[in-house]
């Protein structure tokens, strides 16, 4: 049998809204406990270095280090520490054929949700 | 100690069906042979535990109910599990449970999925991106092959393993699956075949990847007590573990180690009151060639577990043989079936009736790992034969 099945989700982004809105605008905004100071990008609603339910909003450069990449077929993927970050964060490269070790966050294409590193040169000034 | 005795079991073939049949001809398969390797009636069954992964694989919400009603089994307790990769696992663990907590006298555990048949490929990758963190990862577009070669690089520039060690594991498990009837890739390859194939995600190639397949595996959960000749001879489920981790991979400390599959085998150890010296077979999750190691790595099963590989340790001659079955590499990987049939591998073993390559001498112990996410959700369960 044959069957088609076509779904359109509209998902609430909750507390994470304003890092939403955020990344649509190319901006990262991280959670910072304020407890401990641990910064996550992409933001936890609870710390996870000490478990803090308190975090504040705390806006990031955006800029990022690719620590390591997958290229793929449909597209290239990185783990990147982003300036001020304590962990690492999964990316979408926007533009993959570069091969620099560092970028800055972009806005997604199509307004999708996750996290996208446009690659360029460290030096590179984009204030 | 969970004194759970694996009465019987089954499982079809794994592979990309194209016999035109469908999930439910293989739970009737799976389950109706489980339960005469039981020597049991299904009105001898009193709860049903069903595994799969995914509503948008089968195309059926509430598939307990409906597996259920197409085994004929009415007035039972029926329950669906879910744990991504693991939840074939984590249903025998839930069957198990209901065991040991003398809320069923025996169950029947059931995984199935279409992996393979129902959906195209890209469309089912889709879907396994959400296994991850849907919101960051998934919706990305990532592939769980390049989260898994993310990974797999760190576990590399920390451990010395090369694109050779996995290579060597992926032709080996493929050679393991071809004296398994129900495997899906039973292939007679080297490891130069899978250093030849087309890269997918540095430094994984495509004879590195598990394959996407469809089948059903049953085993039947019982208390020696409620069994015919009190379950004499059959393996029993000697202890359990499961334990999670960060499901963003960036998130932890050490993104090449599979950390809490440690934290999952010492829960199985203690309940089993053994040690990993002891274990002398392993049913591991490999849905991705260096996956393996790292969850030999993760589970402690070596102190170096590169150097062990290179050694032998793993093979079938091996002191502690890996994957006979094939693994998911080489018996294949329709995702709820798939725990189910690692522990039902492992119980065969042990009781020295396995249908594929078998271990040379039976062991005291046998170990089933399996996983969900990038070793996110770790299940592990310690069999042991009768004596």
């Amino acid at each position: 049998m044959k069957y088609r099945l076509t779904l359109d989700y509209t998902v609430p982004e909750g507390t994470l809204a304003p890092y939403f809105d955020a990344l649509r605008d190319g901006r990262a905004l991280a959670a910072q406990c304020t407890s401990c100071a641990a910064t996550s990008f992409p933001p936890r609603p609870i710390c996870g270095a000490c478990g803090g339910r308190e975090m504040a909003w705390r806006a990031l450069t955006g800029r990022a280090r690719v620590v390591r990449r997958a290229d793929t077929e449909n597209g290239a993927f990185a783990l990147a520490r982003f300036d001020g970050a304590d962990g690492l964060a999964t990316v979408a490269l926007v533009n993959p054929a570069r091969r620099h070790a560092a970028g800055r966050l972009a806005p997604p294409p199509d307004a999708r949700p996750g996290l996208w590193l446009y690659l360029e040169n460290e030096d590179d000034d984009h204030a | 100690m969970s004194g759970v005795v694996v009465a019987g079991g089954a499982m079809t073939p794994f592979n990309r069906r194209k016999d035109g049949s469908g999930m439910r001809d293989w739970a009737r398969a799976a389950f109706f042979d489980a339960l005469s390797d039981a020597r049991l009636e299904a009105r001898d069954i009193d709860a049903l535990v069903l595994a799969s992964e995914s509503d948008f694989f089968t195309l059926q919400l509430n598939p307990a109910a409906l597996i259920a009603d197409e085994l004929g089994l009415f007035g039972i307790a029926a329950q669906r599990v879910e744990g991504g990769g693991a939840s074939g696992h984590l249903a025998v663990h839930a069957g198990a449970a209901m065991v040991m907590a003398a809320r069923a006298r025996r169950v029947a555990v059931l995984g199935l999925e279409p992996s393979a048949s129902h959906l195209r490929g890209a469309a089912v990758g889709a879907l396994y991106g959400l296994s991850f963190d849907a919101w960051t990862d998934g919706m990305t577009g990532i592939d769980s092959t390049s989260l898994y070669a993310l990974s797999v690089q760190a576990f590399m520039e920390e451990t010395g393993a090369i694109e050779a060690d996995f290579a060597a594991i992926a032709a080996r498990n493929r050679q393991n699956a071809r004296a398994n009837p129900n495997a899906h890739l039973p292939l007679d390859i080297a490891a130069a075949d899978v250093a030849a194939s087309p890269v997918i995600a540095q430094p994984y190639r495509r004879l590195d990847c598990s394959p996407l397949s469809d089948g059903a595996a049953c085993v039947i959960l019982a208390g020696a007590a409620a069994l015919p000749d009190v379950g004499a001879g059959r393996a029993r489920i000697a202890g359990m573990g499961v334990a999670n981790d960060r499901v963003r991979l960036g998130e932890r400390a050490r993104p090449g180690r599979f950390g809490a599959k440690g934290v999952a085998m010492r829960r199985a150890l203690a309940e089993a009151g053994t040690t990993v010296a002891e274990i002398g077979l392993a049913e591991i999750y490999d849905s991705y060639s260096g996956a393996q190691l790292q969850a030999l790595d993760g589970l402690g099963l070596a102190v170096d577990v590169v150097r062990a590989e290179r050694e032998g340790v793993f093979a079938a001659e091996g002191a502690l043989p890996v994957n006979l079955s094939g693994g998911l590499l080489g018996q294949g990987a329709p995702v709820g079936a798939t725990g189910v049939a690692q522990v039902l591998a492992c119980a065969l073993q042990l009781e020295g009736r396995y249908f594929g390559r078998r271990v040379a001498t039976p062991p005291r112990y046998a170990l089933a790992d399996t996983h969900g996410g990038v070793a996110t959700l770790n299940a592990v369960s310690i069999l042991e034969g009768a004596r």
